[in-house]
């Protein structure tokens, strides 16, 4: 029987895949293009998400998760918050994007599972989901300090001297 | 029939990495099918995914099902040809707006008239992005930003769904890159409809039309009820702002499928050749 708690941890999971994917995939195609830098930033900050998928999996394994279909997730934005938006992204980005992009991601995911605490109406739901918000603050916390260290591109990071366009 | 497979979307992937530019909308496409292939749990080689020329046509290469990277503009007659030759396996073309609507526009017509069982999927960024930039057959009239037309090409767009619609085709979706999930579930619907069924995707180019990261806040969602009536479809199609997003006409026509039978035997055919 599918319960709340299931459902929830089900998302949690999911969650936690769908960021530690999708900076796997940035990584993949800063590596193609070049950006060795952040390539490895990205792949450093997939590989924290898979720990954290672990994580929330080892939770979840007294319960019997429901097999949701990607579309049957209730996500506010059609996609896991912790999904790095890839619009966000560029080619020629630094490292200071690229955390900034993660802190971007890291605060999506605490107000997700703060508006979970807050709403729920079963207490384990409340309790898991007021945890993993506890924790999203933590990196959040661990994010702005990790960014603070990072110089800020100076202006025109994005000035390619030989640009896509150039010999059309 | 075989029975349901357990495979995931990391199982549809293939292990080539893709060379699409970061931000590409292309790459949530890639998640989309591959997402959309796990749920209709088909083995890998009950599936072949058809292209043509262009960025988003490598999109095979980067599945882990039978793949064609064909001609330019010629994913729709490849496809056909392997339904037709194979109708057991579940057949998927893809493609850019200029490979599909330009260099294969005529393919694209006849293919949705024929309504094979298959299904179209058109990655839209309004450019060739491959060729570095130029207006594709779906760009604004006023977009300059090409050298080619620097004072935009001054020609209407095409507009694929009513084009979709006006030329036979027994299912349109339309969704956006950046809404995967959405987009699997067209997918989905759109491989278990019968018939010819086109998946118009709004994909951004962020290198050749930076301004397309907007459209995140131009899509919205159409009438959860599609409509089933040309007539009906043709009234909706006519209103929309092309930024409508979700199943926009699903139609009962049967799908074409000619009559396989032995019309000569290979003696037969020998001894043509050899009097």
């Amino acid at each position: 029987m599918t319960t709340d708690i299931a459902t929830f941890l089900a998302h949690a999971v999911a969650l936690e895949q769908e960021a530690a994917e999708r900076y796997a995939e940035l990584a993949d195609a800063m590596e193609v293009h070049n950006n060795k830098e952040v390539a490895e930033l990205f792949r450093k900050l997939s590989q924290f998400s898979q720990l954290h998928l672990e994580e929330v999996k080892g939770i979840a394994a007294g319960y019997e998760l429901p097999q949701l279909k990607p579309w049957e997730f209730q996500w506010q934005d059609g996609e896991s918050p912790e999904a790095a938006p890839s619009e966000r992204t560029h080619y020629m980005m630094t490292p200071y994007h690229c955390l900034q992009l993660a802190l971007f991601n890291e605060k999506k995911g605490h107000v997700y599972y703060a508006d979970r605490a807050y709403k729920a109406t079963d207490p384990e739901v409340k309790k898991f989901a007021q945890l993993f918000a506890d924790e999203e603050a933590e990196h959040v916390v661990m994010l702005e300090k990790w960014v603070a260290t990072v110089k800020p591109p100076a202006e025109g990071w994005d000035q390619d001297l030989d640009p896509p366009g150039d010999a059309e | 029939m075989n029975a349901p497979t357990n495979l995931t979307a990391a199982d549809f992937k293939s292990d080539v990495k893709p060379i699409w530019c970061p931000g590409c909308g292309d790459y949530a496409v890639l998640s989309s099918v591959t997402k959309a292939l796990a749920d209709l749990g088909k083995p890998r080689e009950e599936i072949a995914f058809i292209s043509g020329i262009g960025c988003s046509s490598r999109i095979p290469a980067y599945t882990n099902v039978y793949g064609f990277h064909g001609v330019h503009g010629r994913a729709l007659p490849i496809a056909a040809g392997v339904k037709l030759a194979r109708p057991d396996l579940t057949v998927l073309a893809a493609g850019g707006d200029g490979d599909g609507l330009s260099i294969g526009g005529n393919h694209f017509m006849h293919a949705c008239r024929r309504n094979v069982d298959m299904t179209y999927i058109v990655m839209d960024n309004q450019v060739y992005g491959m060729t570095k930039g130029q207006a594709s057959p779906t760009t604004a009239p006023d977009w300059c930003n090409s050298k080619l037309t620097p004072e935009g090409t001054g020609i209407s767009p095409v507009e694929p769904a009513r084009l979709a619609l006006a030329a036979g085709a027994n299912f349109i979706a339309r969704g956006f890159s950046g809404n995967p999930n959405e987009v699997a579930r067209l997918i989905v619907e759109g491989v278990n409809h019968p018939g010819f069924s086109f998946i118009h995707i709004l994909s951004p180019c962020v290198t050749y039309r930076p301004e397309q990261r907007e459209w995140k806040n131009a899509v919205h969602a159409g009438d959860a009820t599609p409509a089933q009536l040309i007539a009906e479809a043709m009234h909706r199609l006519a209103a929309d702002d092309g930024y409508t997003t979700g199943v926009l006409f699903a139609g009962n026509r049967p799908p074409f499928m000619p009559e396989r039978k032995v019309s000569a035997s290979f003696a037969d055919l020998e001894r043509k050749f050899v009097s």
